[in-house]
């Protein structure tokens, strides 16, 4: 199994997206589940603790996908195979498309409230 | 390129090629019905979703009759209701994605240097419950039964209190038997794609369209269930009284409306990226230069996959979802147009830096980068929620979702119908004749459906059967309507095209586009078993770079050139550097997918009229037929008892411990585990949402049994594992002693299952809790039985012979499902047992 955590295997092609996918489930279901257990006053605006959570998650998502595309791109530098070349510069264009993909999703915490 | 009567062929080569044909023979008559090839199979799907999609041609041309001028009764309203269903049914489930399963059954063993398919059998098997599904639910039309709550069946409207006859039946049913073909094929096109392409073709060196199929082969496998599962609750919520979607009941409608589009917004993007890929395809060819940056359209294609599952909510904006949760699915749909550009920036920039010809493929494919631009400018239109607000159930969403489906599928498979064809029949389609057809569609879909942006804006709703002249839309309808007649023309002089190009076309020469692709490397109309002898590629444009491929393959000069062993044979390879791993032996025809689809035929008509004892029972029957099918595997007689290969040839794949089975059984998980996610998530959504939901104080589920079960179950996979662990050092002694032992564990987990539905006492048909619980017991249960059965069956194969040290395929492939079984029986205990024992019994 080890050989699918180098950065030149084709998994890391879904990678930066599953994680993505993962951090998308988790925001939306996170929020319908604390809009009902612990919804805010609809009187304040978006600086609440639910916003708060959903920037960190979104914060620490993307960090970690940049860092992903950087390891990438690394490994992408140092292989001399082709096909493994290949599927690391796919990935780091993935995971970088991930983190802005991450950042642009969890952009509204920054100004919507969470429940209204 | 005529075959073995091909005079330059030495007798050696001639008689290889009259074995291959006797052995791939496809027989006539009755046996016609036993034909599992994917030549043939792929043409059968085609063919048939071709007359689907006149079927719904002609719906559509019903609606725009009646809509042309205002206070029209050419229809009643209820007529125009079933019409408008059917229409959008038809088109989305029997037209659009089985066209395109079809293109991609037939296409794609040509295109990778495969002979078959992987799972010949399933193809077949999927072929029948395409069809039979297909017969079923448009009979309803004819029979006035037809479905009318729209072709997204919402709740509450399409539930037994306000759609009471048999119409939502219909959908249900024949949908869901649909879906079993979709899913089939896209489990046999994924394993295919992945583990038969020829020596030396690397993953990074496969075409483009093989990575778009792989694509929409995983959407299908992931996308599917969450309807086909909703589906199944909708059904028993009306046969039984269910509440899973009635708010009284403890249910949600909304809940429905989720698993509807968890599978539909996919399903938009399952229909396109095929066509992308045809278009990705077919440019390079017109361009007569390489596609401009691979890298990037692979890229896209996963990028794309993955974000469609990420904007089902924008189809429910206006259901009182909170703005943050929105606007998070707002800015993931304005996502999706990033992968789309690159895809048209890279077919462009194939187009500016190549030397294009244009011609009668390349025209269909202009007109789809028009068509589908416009589409997706919409699209981005419509993922502005404000935007979406005022034009939601409009004219405008129509015409944008017809943009988008008809740019994007309807003319990539019109240009790549011209451009196969010749490949099909050996003959060239009339230039003259196609492009007065292409006028007729473009400008006729253009005039229907640009204008009815218009008639969307002015305010026109979706699905209302007639309007008022004060509203002033009459000239708007006319024109949309003098639009789609004019399309159906078009439509027409295509069908005539076609069919006079079999009699009257030109004889194609043996590459006629000058084409870069394999399937161009092999006779017109090609041999079932495609290749004569396999190449090794190592290019991405194998017949530019080897333009003697078509001779010295059918010299057989190339890998697999033998046939004294008398089996149907192609290359089982590793799915990232394409070297040779196995010989794949592939089944022979065969009557069992007939007759299993014909019993589930019966399953779903006797389910219709809720004949439930003879649905038992031929569901029963249905099993073993399947099982029976399951048999002549491996070293049966009537698949490969003799293991013997060529000298340097790789071992049989059946000899082997990771053959394509375990793909099979592990890509056919990914399917089973979205539909056990969807119903994880029915079950969650509704304790946290729904708002009559009622969780007891204490679960009904005894804990002792609900336990001893999984340890039942635990105890069989240690052990099974085991058994799998010695048969890979080559040790079976005790090996049917062992199965049987785990198929007891197996039948002792069921038992228990049982006994805790039994002592739950459960209300299903009063309470959306009882009900969700029921449905998940029922699951696991199907499933406990279905691991000792076949651990039974694999016993009883040890016995025969057809398992053991020199065939140890088939206990790897079981052990599969054991594990699959194992992770959702202990998820399943934790969701259901203690997680509301926990957590307490609040709503």
């Amino acid at each position: 199994m080890s050989h699918l955590l180098r950065l030149t295997h084709p998994i890391h092609l879904v990678g930066g997206l599953t994680l993505w996918g993962i951090w998308f489930v988790a925001i939306y279901g996170g929020l319908s589940v604390a809009c009902t257990v612990a919804p805010p006053s609809p009187d304040r605006d978006a600086l609440t603790g639910i916003n708060v959570v959903l920037g960190v998650s979104t914060l620490g998502t993307a960090i970690l996908l940049l860092w992903l595309t950087w390891a990438c791109m690394k490994a992408s530098r140092r292989t001399q195979v082709r096909r493994e070349r290949f599927f690391a510069l796919a990935s780091a264009g993935i995971y970088l498309f991930s983190a802005g993909a991450t950042l642009f999703v969890g952009y509204p915490v920054m100004f919507l409230p969470p429940c209204i | 390129m005529s075959e073995s009567k091909d005079a330059s062929l030495t007798p050696e080569t001639r008689r290889l090629h009259e074995g291959l044909a006797r052995v791939w023979a496809n027989p006539r008559g009755l046996g016609a019905l036993t034909v599992v090839n994917h030549t043939t199979l792929g043409l059968r799907f085609m063919a048939t979703g071709a007359v689907f999609f006149l079927i719904g041609g002609l719906l559509a041309m019903l609606i725009r009759t009646q809509l042309a001028f205002p206070d029209n009764n050419f229809m009643s309203n209820e007529t125009y209701n079933q019409v408008f269903t059917m229409h959008g049914t038809v088109m989305m489930f029997l037209f659009a994605i089985p066209i395109l399963e079809g293109l991609a059954i037939y296409m794609i063993p040509k295109m990778i240097g495969a002979r078959d398919l992987v799972c010949p059998r399933l193809t077949a098997f999927g072929y029948f419950c395409y069809l039979f599904g297909g017969i079923i639910l448009t009979s309803s039309l004819f029979l006035d039964m037809a479905p009318n709550s729209g072709w997204f069946m919402y709740t509450p409207l399409s539930s037994g209190d306000y759609s009471p006859g048999s119409g939502s039946d219909f959908w249900l049913l024949g949908i869901t038997f649909v879906e079993i073909s979709a899913l089939s094929a896209g489990v046999e096109l994924v394993v295919s794609i992945l583990r038969t392409r020829t020596e030396g073709m690397a993953l990074h060196k496969m075409p483009l369209f093989a990575w778009y199929i792989l694509a929409m082969a995983l959407m299908i496998v992931v996308g599917f269930p969450p309807l086909i599962l909703g589906s199944i609750l909708l059904e028993l919520a009306r046969a039984t009284g269910m509440p899973f979607f009635d708010p009284a009941g403890g249910g949600d409608p909304v809940l429905w409306a989720h698993l509807f589009w968890l599978f539909g917004h996919p399903e938009v993007y399952i229909i396109f990226l095929p066509g992308a890929g045809i278009v990705a395809t077919l440019i390079p060819v017109f361009a007569r230069r390489p596609i401009v940056g691979y890298g990037w359209v692979v890229a896209a294609i996963v990028i794309m996959g993955f974000v469609s599952f990420g904007l089902w909510v924008h189809h429910m904006f206006t259901l009182g979802i909170p703005q943050l949760a929105t606007a998070f699915f707002s800015a993931a749909s304005m996502l999706v147009a990033i992968p789309t550009g690159i895809q048209i920036f890279v077919w462009l920039s194939t187009l500016w830096l190549g030397r294009p010809v244009m011609s009668l493929p390349m025209l269909w494919i202009l007109g789809f980068l028009v068509i589908f631009v416009l589409g997706g400018l919409t699209g981005v239109m419509l993922a502005l929620v404000p935007f979406n607000w005022q034009v939601h159930d409009t004219h405008f969403v129509v015409a944008h979702m017809h943009y988008v489906l008809v740019g994007g599928m309807l003319f990539p498979l019109l240009a790549g119908l011209y451009y196969w064809l010749p490949q099909v029949s050996g003959r060239m389609p009339s230039e003259r004749l196609g492009k007065w057809s292409f006028w007729l569609i473009f400008l006729g879909f253009n005039i229907t459906f640009l204008i009815m942006h218009w008639t969307g804006l002015l305010g026109m709703r979706r699905r209302v059967f007639t309007y008022d002249t004060a509203m002033g839309w009459d000239i708007y309808n006319l024109i949309s309507s003098v639009g789609g007649f004019m399309m159906a023309g078009g439509v027409a002089l295509l069908i005539l095209d076609v069919a006079l190009h079999f009699r009257f076309g030109k004889p194609a020469s043996q590459n006629p586009w000058n084409a870069d692709g394999l399937e161009w490397a092999m006779p017109k109309p090609p041999t079932p078993y495609n290749f004569v002898s396999l190449p090794r590629l190592e290019t991405r444009n194998p017949l530019w770079d080897a333009p003697e491929l078509p001779r010295t393959i059918l010299e057989g000069q190339h890998g697999l050139a033998t046939i004294d062993h008398g089996r149907r044979e192609t290359w089982g390879s590793d799915p990232l550097t394409g070297k040779l791993r196995e010989v794949i032996h592939l089944p022979t025809n065969s009557w069992w997918p007939l007759l299993a689809a014909l019993t589930l035929a019966l399953v779903c008509i006797s389910l219709l009229v809720r004949l439930y004892p003879l649905a038992a029972a031929a569901t029963l029957v249905a099993v073993g037929f399947l099982l029976r099918w399951s048999w002549e595997n491996g070293a049966h007689p009537k698949a490969a008892p003799d293991a013997t290969v060529a000298p340097g040839q790789p071992p049989l794949h059946s000899r082997t411990m990771n053959g394509p089975g375990v793909w099979t059984m592990s890509v056919s998980h990914l399917a089973n585990g979205s539909l056990y996610l969807s119903l994880l998530f029915g079950w969650f959504y509704l304790w946290t949402v729904a708002p009559e939901w009622q969780m007891p104080a204490a679960s009904p589920l005894a804990w002792p049994l609900l336990v001893g079960a999984g340890v039942a179950l635990t105890l069989g996979i240690l052990l099974l594992a085991k058994l799998v662990r010695r048969l890979r050092r080559g040790h079976d002694a005790s090996l049917g002693t062992g199965l049987f032992v785990v198929a007891i564990l197996g039948a002792l987990q069921s038992v228990l299952l049982i006994g805790t539905i039994w002592l739950a006492k459960l209300a299903p048909t009063e309470s959306a809790h009882d009900a969700t619980l029921l449905v998940a017991l029922l699951y696991i249960l199907i499933h406990a039985l279905l691991g000792a059965l076949l651990c039974l069956l694999q016993g009883l194969r040890v016995g025969y012979g057809f398992v053991g040290a020199e065939a140890p395929l088939e206990p790897v492939v079981v052990l599969r499902l054991w594990y699959y079984n194992l992770v959702v029986y202990w998820s399943l205990f934790v969701a259901i047992w203690v997680m509301p024992t926990v957590l307490g019994g609040t709503s």
